[in-house]
């Protein structure tokens, strides 16, 4: 237990040790995208899912924020460890594959959830400026639920990404061709139920949109997607990706780079 | 006594498409008995990394077993780490830590959660106390090197792995550290050293093994390979020079006036050269012996292939 608990503390200081980085910058750009697309042209775009535009982009940008910081912790680390030659620290010291998949996950989702929550108080406050109100929270139960298993999936994806890559070009690659499309047609900015039915249909395809329409509902309580569809995938989208980093530490490659 | 560590028919084969299986290790056994320091001697590329790495479970042997405090590493790898500290021939560089931090971290990996006593004496003991609030990268390589003798120690290993860890240290640095290691040794840490200082493994090691092109030409006693493998010079002052014959073995190597000298097999003694070259014991006015040294026994050994 204490060397989990020593790994978990050491992925947190970490990212705490590079704060800007980490948490300001993509605070700042969560903070961007509000004040653009939700206070100023939020009045001009029709409403989402029957909520005002800035309200439904309040859960999609948290999430957003959530799944790309839960992912770029724990691949960082990893790739910078594969320089460093840390990575083979971890291979000598009696930790196991599951202490290690499951700190740097959490470590990974207390990230994204500090972004996410960065996010929130912002969107919050910009909300309360222009409607005068506060946004309300549907269901604290669901709220935890889909931080805990987004951020751990992001998480391990983080992880097995970068046990798999071997450059930062090929992590760069997931990231920006498959993490970044996936994201901005996941839900966050539109509800797919704007799209015509064929392209709805290929949407469901994005594992992203539950994550996003389930905080989406747990904040506002409405959604693109059935609650307990979104929690099932959620679900399954934790065991498929924990089998995945078990198989990348027991076949990946310790040595640096 | 359970060994510390005991290698059985060690092989490792790494597959490429360019180079097809490539044997880097060849059934290696050896063993390093309780509290000795054993010297793993030989070139680089010889396979004595990749049997480092395969002792601490970075690469898995392709054939054979590892055994430390008499446990598998393939089977109970959680109990043979925790018995094992490692100098990697690498240093980690990491980034983002300081000295303290790093030494904090590395001990709760083994499970020591407060270790503020052990860190602060290997600090202190290694020369870093000074510099413990500075990141890797502020730090001169030798006081890299002996960070990673820190890490390694911080859980208070009882089989410490040092895989060079004296390369590019100056010799003031490399003096300290093999003091340090005696002081360990003394403390009964065993201690598997890889080093291409063979006089300092000679002074340092009851034992050797000589690794070649991945297989272990010889194993035993630092002294049994010296006295095998080298032969003693003999140098001679003598007031005039008698007719002698040569005995068996022994071999002129020139002559100055009346300075003769001799190269001797290692075991023959100093009388018994006397005796055989008749030289009466007025006529000797100096002698000077030098005895081989491991240095000489391994280049015959891996350079000029001399059978054991």
């Amino acid at each position: 237990m204490i060397g989990f608990l020593s790994l978990f503390h050491r992925e947190i200081a970490r990212f705490l040790k590079v704060l800007v980085q980490t948490i300001v910058t993509p605070a700042v750009s969560s903070a961007l995208y509000l004040l653009v697309f939700g206070v100023s042209l939020g009045s001009t775009v029709q409403s989402q899912n029957g909520v005002d535009y800035l309200a439904f982009l309040i859960p999609g940008l948290m999430m957003m924020g959530l799944l790309n910081n839960a992912f770029q912790n724990s691949s960082s680390s990893i790739v910078n460890s594969k320089y460093t030659g840390e990575l083979e620290d971890l291979r000598v010291v009696p930790l196991s594959h599951h202490q290690i998949i499951i700190a740097m996950g959490l470590a990974a989702m207390v990230r994204g959830l500090v972004v996410a929550l960065v996010t929130f108080v912002v969107g919050s406050v910009f909300y309360a400026i222009v409607h005068g109100g506060f946004i309300g929270l549907h269901s604290v139960f669901e709220l935890i639920y889909f931080i805990v298993t987004g951020g751990l999936v992001f998480g391990m994806l983080g992880l097995s990404a970068a046990f798999y890559a071997k450059s930062f070009d090929q992590l760069s690659a997931v990231s920006a061709f498959i993490l970044l499309p996936l994201t901005y047609l996941g839900g966050v900015f539109i509800s797919i139920q704007n799209l015509s039915p064929f392209w709805q249909k290929v949407s469901t395809l994005n594992p992203l949109l539950y994550f996003i329409n389930g905080l989406r509902h747990a904040i506002l309580g409405v959604s693109d997607i059935p609650i307990g569809q979104s929690m099932l995938i959620s679900a399954l989208g934790l065991v498929m990706f924990y089998v995945l980093s078990l198989f990348a530490l027991k076949r990946g490659n310790f040595h640096r780079w | 006594m359970t060994a510390p560590l005991e290698v059985s028919n060690v092989k490792k084969t790494y597959t490429s498409p360019k180079l097809g299986a490539v044997d880097a290790v060849k059934g290696v056994s050896f063993e390093i008995r309780p509290g000795e320091i054993y010297g793993l001697l030989g070139p680089n590329g010889a396979g004595k990394t990749t049997l480092i790495s395969m002792i601490t479970t970075l690469e898995n042997p392709s054939e054979g077993d590892i055994k430390v405090f008499g446990e598998s590493t393939q089977t109970n790898s959680a109990f043979t780490k925790k018995q094992i500290g490692v100098v990697p021939q690498e240093i980690v560089t990491q980034g983002f830590f300081n000295l303290v931090e790093i030494l904090q971290f590395h001990s709760g990996y083994y499970g020591v959660w407060n270790n503020k006593e052990r860190i602060d004496y290997l600090l202190k003991r290694l020369g870093l106390w000074e510099h413990k609030h500075k990141l890797v990268k502020q730090l001169s390589g030798g006081m890299k090197r002996r960070l990673m003798i820190a890490k390694a120690l911080v859980h208070k290993p009882k089989l410490l792995l040092l895989d060079e860890p004296t390369a590019g240290v100056d010799l003031e640095l490399r003096t300290s550290l093999w003091e340090f290691v005696r002081d360990l040794q003394k403390e009964g840490i065993s201690i598997l050293l890889t080093t291409h200082y063979l006089q300092e493994a000679e002074a340092l090691c009851e034992r050797v093994g000589i690794i070649s092109k991945g297989s272990l030409v010889f194993n035993g006693e630092t002294q049994g390979i010296i006295r095998k493998l080298t032969r003693r010079t003999v140098e001679m002052d003598l007031k005039s020079i008698p007719n002698w014959t040569l005995p068996e073995g022994v071999q002129l190597l020139g002559q100055r006036e009346n300075r003769v000298t001799f190269s001797t097999p290692s075991e023959m003694s100093v009388g018994a050269l006397l005796a055989g070259l008749s030289i009466p014991s007025d006529l000797l006015l100096d002698l000077k012996t030098r005895e081989g040294s491991l240095e000489e026994a391994f280049l015959n050994v891996v350079q000029k292939g001399a059978s054991l």
